[in-house]
């Protein structure tokens, strides 16, 4: 298999930034995902939200990073969370993320792809030990004829 | 929480139908701009199919419900890890149920194994780790 185009990403420090968590996301947050309004704790879903959100990137640039774009068929391949501590509504918190891998793949049915891994850590602000780490796995699909 | 044993079996957390709707509205939230979650076209051009198709974290996040539900509280949930083995389509009936695999009394955690279908293909699988006690 060949490396992948985008191998020099490793290491890539993303330029992080700082989240307050809203009452009313966490309320709009906990109706799309069909869960009870409980408030806090929030629902650990959030985890993920609050680390995307506080990264400084968008999702739509995080794709570009592989010249991918909204339309090109970019996908979820994995996700862990691990949770040290509860997400409150009101808090903030701030995000550090780095891209921690980059493989190309080729699958039966899935075609060339390539796989972008991107770690974020979440600290409560003040805290020096992170209430969230999350880490993402992307799928990147490729035209098996583009040569890319 | 039912008393544990590895094999004990995880209540199943169902959607009937996943609502597209909910998709636009985490759209929005994530500020996510892939239109595969809201334009019917988009999804058919890429040959995914000709329904919207959920995100992945709603899907995660009911993963998540299943396990926080048989853990007695969202504080109790200590670590997921999942991998996406294919989409969930508006309309679908999505299931997530699992088991017991591991119980540590004295560390106090449990693990489970969930896995997800949506109109009975799987969708995705993956572990939970509990605070039990």
């Amino acid at each position: 298999m060949a490396a992948s185009d985008y191998s020099h990403l490793v290491g890539r420090r993303l330029p992080g930034g700082t989240y307050t968590l809203p009452d009313y996301v966490n309320w709009l947050w906990e109706d799309a995902i069909l869960s009870a309004h409980d408030g806090d704790p929030t629902h650990p879903s959030l985890g993920y939200h609050i680390a995307i959100a506080g990264l400084g990137v968008s999702i739509g640039e995080v794709m570009a990073l592989l010249d991918g774009s909204p339309d090109s068929g970019v996908m979820f391949g994995e996700n862990e969370l691990e949770f040290r501590g509860s997400l409150r509504t009101g808090a903030t918190y701030e995000c550090e993320g780095e891209i921690t891998g980059v493989e190309r793949k080729q699958g039966k049915r899935a075609g060339v792809f390539d796989k972008l891994t991107f770690r974020i850590e979440v600290r409560e602000r003040g805290s020096l030990t992170p209430t969230v780490v999350c880490t993402n796995t992307w799928i990147f699909p490729r035209k098996a004829d583009s040569g890319d | 929480m039912t008393e544990l044993a590895v094999g004990t079996r995880i209540e199943p957390y169902v959607v009937s139908a996943v609502d597209a709707e909910k998709m636009k509205l985490m759209a929005a939230l994530l500020q996510d701009p892939n239109p595969i979650h809201y334009d019917v076209e988009v999804v058919r051009a890429l040959h995914y199919g000709d329904r919207p198709i959920n995100q992945g974290p709603i899907n995660m996040a009911w993963f998540m419900t299943c396990a926080v539900r048989f853990a007695g509280g969202r504080e109790r949930l200590l670590r997921t890890q999942m991998r996406f083995l294919g989409n969930v389509f508006a309309g679908e009936r999505f299931v997530a149920e699992g088991t017991v695999t591991a119980v540590d009394a004295a560390a106090g955690t449990a693990e489970l194994e969930i896995a997800c279908s949506a109109d009975g293909r799987p969708v995705l699988a993956g572990t939970a780790t509990i605070a039990i006690g």
